[in-house]
């Protein structure tokens, strides 16, 4: 009985994983969207096709905040504090997605009364934009329902409660949470970005070297969101005491020979950037700035050094 | 375990070089391959559409149905103006065609001109805007795909010369590549941004590079000295920059017309002025025309050269709305410039006749608006 339990809860954390990562692959998609249209029509400087745009592509903009939702759902099946938190969380976040679907079927409705869009397939962004919109919100209101009727129909000992990690300190929480979202955001940037990439990078035309390069740095940024979220933040303090040193220490080197890989690269196509796998890079064109793929190489650096530091302290306050 | 690790680390270097090492052709030994030749004929319309920026806000069924009001109105007016059984023979997409689109984009884009091009008898020749690569398609799709299209002139071929529409369009006598040319129509990629260095935070626009002129003196004398040319490309180049200058600083004997209404050169850095315009006047250079900039529309004239933007076409992003009761100067200087008394948007089209064989033409900006109660549309002769 006991291993069945287990294996029921493995099987669900594996799940919520796989999850976790095709909503965050989904916020990439939405997010891409929403700034890219964002950033368009601000810049634009009419603000008449600003505003008709944002009210045209309202429904990507809520369906940015669903798979966030979604994101949140899974992350708080994949790891929590508590299972009152797990539940707590998890029907608040299905509740957020479950309200923004209803807007967005209403919103959809309301611009098919008032002319707003010519049908309700009228298409672009995909074929049959916005029922593709009105499709996703249906698919998190079922959720939200069955993440409802899961905790209210199930008896209170047999609920799921998923791996249990440790609160985050109360000394400099707000900074730690701070840093380590933004650090996951860009991460997951990078993972997004290594897989679609192969989708999208250019090797031929001379930009053979630089496409590669930029997939190392995806990658890289992918493997520490891998190493330090999936594995190392799973170990017990005393693993994680002997570990971090190492840990860091192997990073740093990879991390270090990416980043050069990467200069490398864009030595060898300086218009690489405006050239290649440019839809992985929404923020950059907007200040014609390398800007979204330098994010994208020092992330995992900083997080290593910090690591390091970390380490450093740790081994030297064990020594005393 | 180590033997597999190395096969699997073999496989993905053997498969990126099978990728990567494809076989580059030299652009100087091959200046045949960049030509596709159109019959000429007197009265040879060229429309050029520019900056028509689907994007992801874009409703493309809206848009169709702006572009389908607009070829229409083109289409009447060239019958109504050089008679029954002319046409729209050529039109030229001057680059930001796309930004941030996507591959369904891309495929309705090719598809509703591929339609219109059956039904009016066109053929369209795309050059790349600096947008156009922003996409969440592979750029190369974007390349394939017009390259397929049967009424699309674009081709691409794997070449060391920088950028990707290095192309040129011949008219010939009888349409074929043996006969004489009579006129040169050259397409040139203006690239998009580069960095100075891999250290870089900042990126510069691009610019027509020396070897793209280079190729295209080439290809000039290839043609024939006398071939008179027109070429399109996205990115305004330094010359009108300077012409800018001349002209908005008074006293300078410059022919101008349309909405000065902005600068239009981007680089802006003389170490990167390209040498385009300068070397091609001297090889029968006879109008440029470009894009990329949607807040005006200003041609001006210089030694012989008509050099000029393109009117955006469509309401994507933005464009410059045009009032009767500005006090902005160059607004109402465009005005009078045109001789149009009432409010309207600065999006349409152009278009250039070639009148004959000894260079001469004709270039009228279109100015056309969806309106409610009526469309506006208003042809302004330069």
């Amino acid at each position: 009985m006991k291993n069945e339990n287990q294996n029921k809860q493995a099987l669900i954390v594996t799940l919520s994983v796989i999850v976790f990562f095709i909503c965050s692959a989904c916020s990439l998609m939405n997010a891409l969207y929403c700034f890219s249209d964002c950033i368009g029509s601000i810049v634009s400087g009419s603000p008449d096709v600003a505003a008709k745009d944002a009210l045209r592509s309202l429904p990507i903009f809520l369906s940015f905040f669903l798979s966030l939702s979604g994101l949140m759902v899974a992350h708080t099946f994949y790891r929590n504090e508590s299972p009152k938190i797990l539940k707590k969380n998890a029907k608040k976040h299905a509740c957020i997605g479950a309200v923004l679907g209803v807007l967005l079927i209403v919103y959809v409705i309301a611009g098919l009364i008032t002319g707003r869009y010519l049908s309700i397939a009228e298409g672009a962004p995909s074929p049959i934009y916005p029922l593709d919109a009105v499709l996703y919100a249906l698919l998190f209101i079922a959720i939200a329902i069955f993440i409802f009727r899961y905790f209210k129909t199930t008896e209170e000992g047999k609920l799921y409660n998923g791996p249990v990690r440790a609160p985050i300190a109360k000394k400099g929480k707000f900074i730690r949470c701070f840093f380590r979202t933004i650090w996951l955001l860009i991460a997951l940037y990078g993972f997004c970005g290594f897989f679609y990439s192969f989708f999208i990078v250019d090797f031929v035309h001379g930009y053979t070297s630089y496409s590669l390069a930029v997939m190392l740095v995806s990658l890289v940024a992918c493997l520490s969101i891998a190493v330090w979220e999936l594995y190392y933040n799973n170990l017990s303090e005393e693993e994680r005491r002997a570990k971090t040193l190492k840990l860091s220490l192997i990073l740093l080197c990879v991390t270090v020979v990416s980043a050069v890989l990467y200069f490398v690269g864009l030595r060898n196509s300086l218009d690489g950037p405006s050239n290649v796998g440019f839809g992985i890079l929404p923020v950059a064109f907007t200040a014609s700035v390398n800007f979204a793929t330098l994010v994208v190489v020092f992330t995992p650096l900083i997080v290593a050094v910090t690591g390091l530091i970390k380490g450093l302290i740790r081994k030297a306050a064990a020594k005393k | 375990m180590k033997k597999r690790l190395f096969c699997i680390i073999l496989s993905v270097i053997m498969l990126f070089s099978f990728t990567g090492c494809t076989e580059t052709m030299a652009y100087g030994e091959n200046l045949e391959e960049y030509i596709v030749t159109m019959q000429y004929h007197d009265q040879f319309n060229i429309l050029q559409l520019t900056d028509i920026h689907w994007n992801a806000n874009t409703s493309a069924k809206s848009s169709m149905i702006y572009m389908d009001k607009l070829l229409k109105e083109v289409n009447d007016h060239i019958v109504s103006t050089q008679g029954e059984g002319s046409k729209i023979d050529l039109v030229e997409l001057t680059g930001d065609m796309l930004m941030l689109a996507n591959s369904y984009h891309l495929k309705t884009f090719i598809n509703y001109f591929e339609q219109k091009a059956e039904e009016y008898g066109f053929v369209y020749a795309p050059v790349w805007g600096n947008h156009d690569r922003q996409g969440l398609y592979n750029s190369n799709t974007l390349a394939k795909r017009f390259s397929e299209a049967p009424h699309c002139l674009y081709f691409e071929p794997n070449d060391d010369l920088y950028g990707r529409s290095n192309y040129i369009i011949n008219l010939t006598e009888d349409g074929s590549t043996s006969s004489k040319v009579d006129w040169m129509i050259a397409n040139l990629d203006s690239g998009a941004s580069f960095s100075e260095t891999e250290l870089s935070v900042f990126r510069d626009y691009d610019y027509i590079r020396p070897e793209q002129t280079e190729w295209f003196l080439r290809e000039h004398e290839l043609a024939g000295e006398d071939v008179p040319v027109i070429a399109y490309y996205h990115i305004p180049q330094d010359e009108n920059d300077k012409v800018w200058t001349a002209v908005t600083e008074d006293g300078a004997n410059i022919r101008n017309k349309f909405f000065k209404l902005e600068d239009f050169a981007d680089n802006g850095n003389e170490k990167y002025a390209s040498n385009f315009i300068d070397e091609a006047k001297k090889h029968n250079l006879k109008g440029a025309f470009m894009g990329h900039a949607h807040n005006v529309d200003w041609t001006y004239e210089e030694d012989g050269v008509v050099v000029g933007l393109g009117v955006k076409t469509g309401p994507e992003l933005y464009f410059a709305h045009i009032k009767t009761d500005s006090e902005d100067p160059a607004m109402q200087e465009g005005l009078s410039s045109v001789g149009i008394n009432e409010n309207f948007d600065l999006i349409g089209a152009s278009l250039v006749t070639l009148k004959d064989q000894s260079g001469s033409f004709d270039l009228e900006h279109l100015y056309f608006n969806e309106r409610k109660d009526g469309d506006f549309a208003a042809w302004v002769k330069w």
